[in-house]
């Protein structure tokens, strides 16, 4: 029989450019990888079995203390969920508060995922630069929430701190120091010969691929598929005129791309919401009642939905919970890994399309 | 006390490596540990190397409330450390499970249960300055005399 397959190399679970664990399987003849195997299971903790039977004050934290990136979406779905459910309307100025700590979150979550691609590819020059750029956007979220990672920002009816003048004048000036620096850095990426090299052309997943994959976030973005951007049905983000950012050629380095031009465009979101805040009261009233809904939002890495069914109390009897990192693992392992020319380029790619193991596992 | 354990003291005490380990947690922890790395706080500056690799590492991170599929593997990573080595347990997680320890959930903690843990550093998730402060801390007070302790 002929020989197909020379070796199999695990990559995983523990490796020093993962945060998380999860374990990848390549194929390969010699050094090409012929295909990739992704195997899951190590951060399974159930927080859904959790959830059921537990008042929505419990389901809030548990919400979002599944992933501890992008915990603001995860607070932010699960409380439009539940105001869906009760009809409860939410007051202009906490609509805008929401899109500016939103917007935050989604920069730090996209500066972090761009270090670890540039710590993988060993441009450790680069990747330092942004660690520090993101510690100013995590003062800027602990300014407004009290907190760095786990804010628990927004409630029902509303969001719990309002903003001052004050805040508001230091997040500006925030922003124009990161602005700055952002701007330096992606000219530096997208100028360098050594990215060019190691990013261009590597991992390239088409548009039909990306459709057929249901690829979301950046990473369908970067391979020309505008519309999976779920700010566009948002009525805050609408209001501000959101439009996508999108790219065409679909390998890592439009993957990269993509996320750092969403950073200057949360940057401008961010200005336009501070400069059209409007006066009044941040909570509402209200009280969470019996109901079902399916309520998609868009996080840092994708389409995020929620299915909730709660009692006439506010409890919550069946929760269901999809993250947009369990498609985009999908369409890397099956669409970008293929062929690639050696392993060091399989963990650049995997790293590329911004995996979050402990949202995927939950 | 001989010179050589004074210069053992000395060096020991300038060049930590760190191996990290996330055992289930939300990554709240994770990306708190990365953050150290950054040039504000400068993990390097006090001679800690992040390496994430236990064949050479002193102390071990260990983050998240322990699931079954990393019981076993927790004790392997542990027992290739060379020693002397000391295992940190960073965030609540590791602790006593934290939110994710109630009926129905799948968890085992407190790692303390399968690895002996030197210190812990409770939030959710802590300060980087915290846990910079913890290794800084426990790192000499372990590895001080180590060969004399053993005797």
């Amino acid at each position: 029989m002929k020989k197909t397959v020379d070796v199999s190399i695990p990559i995983g679970p523990m490796h020093p450019c993962w945060k998380e664990p999860i374990r990848l399987k390549c194929e390969t003849i010699g050094e090409r990888v012929l295909r990739t195997e992704v195997e899951l299971g190590y951060m399974k903790k159930g927080i859904e079995r959790i959830m059921r039977g537990r008042p929505w004050q419990e389901v809030m934290f548990l919400a979002e203390r599944i992933c501890g990136i992008c915990s603001v979406i995860h607070n932010m779905v699960f409380i439009e969920a539940m105001e869906g459910i009760s009809g409860i309307a939410v007051p202009p100025r906490a609509a805008y508060l929401r899109v500016v700590v939103n917007e935050l979150d989604r920069m730090e979550s996209h500066i972090l995922a761009n270090f670890s691609y540039c710590y993988t590819i060993e441009h450790e020059t680069l990747a330092m630069y942004l660690l520090n750029v993101r510690e100013i956007v995590l003062d800027q979220l602990e300014r407004i929430t009290g907190s760095r990672i786990n804010t628990a920002y927004m409630i029902p009816g509303g969001v719990r701190f309002d903003i001052t003048e004050e805040d508001a004048a230091a997040l500006l000036a925030g922003l124009a120091r990161v602005e700055e620096d952002v701007e330096r850095y992606t000219r530096m990426f997208a100028t360098s010969y050594l990215i060019a090299l190691r990013s261009r052309g590597v991992g390239t997943m088409t548009r039909e691929k990306a459709i057929e994959a249901h690829a979301v976030g950046p990473t369908g973005r970067a391979s020309n598929v505008p519309e999976c951007d779920l700010r566009l049905q948002h009525p805050t983000y609408q209001k501000l005129g959101f439009t996508p950012v999108c790219r065409t050629e679909g390998d890592n380095f439009a993957r990269n791309m993509v996320r750092f031009d969403e950073v200057m465009q949360s940057i401008s979101l961010i200005r336009q919401c501070i400069g059209q805040l409007p006066e009044g009261p941040i909570r509402g009233g209200g009280a969470c009642t019996a109901g079902e809904i399916t309520y998609q939002g868009e996080a840092p890495r994708g389409e995020l939905t929620y299915y909730i069914k709660s009692d006439e109390y506010g409890r919550i009897i069946d929760i269901t919970v999809r993250t947009p990192s369990i498609m985009n693992i999908e369409a890397c392992t099956h669409h970008m890994i293929n062929d690639v020319t050696s392993v060091a380029d399989v963990t650049s790619t995997f790293i590329s399309s911004d995996p979050c193991v402990a949202c995927t596992e939950r | 006390m001989s010179l050589l354990q004074k210069l053992k003291n000395r060096v020991r005490s300038k060049s930590i490596h760190v191996c990290f380990v996330d055992v289930g947690s939300c990554n709240g922890c994770d990306i708190e540990v990365l953050a150290c790395l950054a040039p504000r706080y400068d993990i390097e500056q006090y001679g800690i190397y992040v390496h994430n690799n236990p064949r050479e590492a002193d102390i071990l991170l260990v983050m998240g409330a322990v699931t079954p599929q990393w019981v076993d593997k927790l004790v392997a990573i542990w027992e290739k450390i060379p020693e002397p080595k000391a295992a940190i347990a960073i965030g609540n997680c590791p602790i006593s499970g934290c939110v994710y320890n109630r009926r129905d959930s799948y968890i085992d903690p407190p790692a303390a249960k399968h690895i002996p843990i030197a210190a812990q550093v409770p939030g959710c998730p802590p300060r980087p300055t915290e846990i910079l402060a913890a290794i800084l801390s426990l790192a000499p007070t372990i590895f001080e005399n180590y060969e004399e302790k053993k005797r």
